[in-house]
């Protein structure tokens, strides 16, 4: 549906985003994953017509945004990390707005209306001035806006920042109610956001691709470790453990109550396992459980944008 | 463009700016028509709109100084890109909502010609001449204002910078009729745009001068679309 190819930006002698390659299909849920400043934004906007990439193509069914942008406009919503709302309009005067230069017929209006501030939840102060309404509900304006025309792409630059724990979950559960008949691209840099809507990552570092995978392949491919668990222990197990092929690291965890732990490291393309089972039996160590490490998508996250313990790259 | 064109006439007397800039154009009028024309006994009103052609300078400025910035604070520049609407009726629909303001402000002042006609013998060729050029004046002093706006990021720049721009394009008149260098001193004369009002305040409507004005304006709107386009690359 969606193909981004060679996507370059540059600001000045600044590098925004380069080489950026990635095919989206119909009815998938994205999340564009990075760090602050990692380049999410800029993608999201070429992608929505909103910024031209300084190379690169960007197709919707063949159809190249950056050299036809209006005529993919109608299928794509657009929610900005900042809402871009006219906070002297009443909601009902701004999504009339909207419909208008959206070009829904005016006979369809009210309805229309009236159904996307259902989905969005807002029928409540749809009378009422954008200036007076809660951060939440300023949030759920915008997202109604990009629903307008009931486009089939949603692009959500970081829907969820700055909300409250609570609006934060309404948000996710609004996301989640759209993704049944949308395709949707989401960026964020809170991995559980992503964990909990996205079904394929791509995450972005320093304006460049660094992975992209589903979710469950990223925390296990980077799980390239074991956890084993023996009814006992003998002198020199550690090194011959070490001594298999493919190995990297060793270290016993835990001993208590004749159980031993010891978590295993090892290279990213060797399967170990049968060596070190083989090992085991040879050391006449009975192994009671022996399994892969649990990486979350934090875990493949750090490891990936390689961010230290203060939170700096 | 008729979208954006009623949503910035709303905005306009949604906001202070409309009533600031009638509130003030309306002051700065009626103090010059009564000085020029009450307390002076003067039943002709070109006098009033040549002052007023100077001194209105540092009242556009507030017309136009939010019509971009606003959009960028807000983000809603973000909508207008990505909707069915092009870089020409966004900036054409907010030329003709500022112009319709400055349009209501000049009708208000038809009391002045109410008064005149009560109490003396007004020249009404010679007043609807000076109403056509100050019209046209006006215009292209929003096509300038609007340019300036453009190019800036918030209401402070956008206004200074419009500023900046209109004295220039006044003060050149008086600048070019002293240069001796014969094509610069014709394109300042060019650019000084209150140098063809004259012939409007003498009651004389040349297609000269309106085409001046006219198109003047049309290529400030014009380059006002290409300054807007080039956001699209920033």
């Amino acid at each position: 549906m969606i193909d981004v190819k060679g996507l370059n930006k540059t600001y000045g002698d600044k590098r925004g985003v380069s080489d950026i390659t990635f095919h989206i299909d119909k009815g998938e849920v994205v999340g564009l994953l990075g760090p602050n400043g990692a380049g999410k934004s800029t993608i999201m906007k070429m992608m929505a017509g909103y910024m031209l990439p300084t190379s690169g193509v960007i197709e919707l069914d063949g159809v190249n945004i950056v050299e036809n942008p209006k005529a993919v406009n109608q299928r794509i919503g657009f929610l900005a990390e900042i809402p871009p709302l006219y906070i002297d309009m009443s909601v009902t005067e701004y999504l009339g707005f909207i419909c208008e230069i959206r070009g829904i017929p005016k006979k369809e209006r009210k309805g229309h209306m009236e159904k996307i501030m259902g989905l969005a939840r807002i029928l409540e102060v749809k009378e009422r001035l954008i200036r007076n309404l809660s951060k939440g509900y300023r949030q759920r304006v915008g997202f109604a806006q990009a629903l307008v025309g009931f486009p089939e792409i949603l692009i959500l630059d970081e829907p969820t920042v700055g909300l409250d724990p609570k609006q934060i979950t309404e948000v996710r559960g609004l996301i989640q109610d759209l993704s049944q008949n949308h395709t949707i691209i989401l960026s964020s840099h809170i991995l559980s956001e992503i964990t909990m809507t996205c079904k394929r990552v791509i995450i972005i570092k320093e304006g460049k691709i660094a992975t992209m995978d589903t979710v469950e392949n990223l925390a296990n491919n980077h799980s390239h470790g074991y956890l084993l668990t023996c009814a006992s222990k003998q002198e020199g197990a550690v090194d011959q453990m070490k001594a298999v092929a493919g190995v990297t690291e060793v270290t016993e965890i835990e001993s208590a109550n004749a159980t031993f732990k010891f978590m295993i490291k090892n290279e990213s393309n060797v399967d170990v396992r049968a060596d070190i089972f083989r090992a085991m039996v040879d050391l006449d160590m009975p192994i009671l459980e022996f399994k892969p490490m649990e990486y979350s998508l934090e875990d493949a996250f750090l490891q990936i944008t390689n961010i230290d313990e203060g939170g700096e790259e | 463009m008729w979208y954006i064109y009623k949503k910035e006439l709303k905005t306009y007397f949604s906001t202070p700016f409309g009533f600031i800039f009638i509130g003030i154009f309306l002051l700065a009028s009626g103090i010059v028509f009564t000085v020029y024309n009450l307390l002076g006994g003067n039943g002709d009103m070109t006098g009033m709109f040549s002052i007023l052609s100077n001194i209105s300078v540092m009242v556009f400025p507030v017309l136009t100084m939010r019509s971009f910035a606003d959009e960028r604070r807000a983000g809603t520049d973000k909508l207008l890109r990505t909707s069915r609407l092009n870089d020409y009726q966004i900036v054409v629909g907010k030329y003709l909502a500022a112009f319709t303001v400055f349009l209501t402000a000049v009708c208000a002042t038809g009391f002045y010609v109410f008064l005149l006609a009560q109490y003396g013998y007004p020249n009404y060729s010679s007043i609807m001449g000076s109403y056509i050029g100050f019209i046209l004046l006006g215009a292209t002093f929003i096509s300038i204002c609007l340019f300036a706006a453009a190019l800036c990021e918030t209401h402070v720049t956008a206004a200074i910078f419009s500023f900046g721009l209109l004295f220039f394009v006044v003060i050149a008149k008086s600048f070019g009729s002293n240069l001796q260098i014969p094509v610069i001193k014709d394109i300042v004369n060019w650019i000084a745009i209150t140098s063809k009002y004259d012939d409007f305040s003498r009651g004389i409507l040349t297609l000269h001068s309106i085409v001046y004005y006219i198109g003047f304006s049309v290529f400030m709107v014009f380059i006002s679309v290409k300054a807007e386009e080039s956001q699209r690359y920033k």
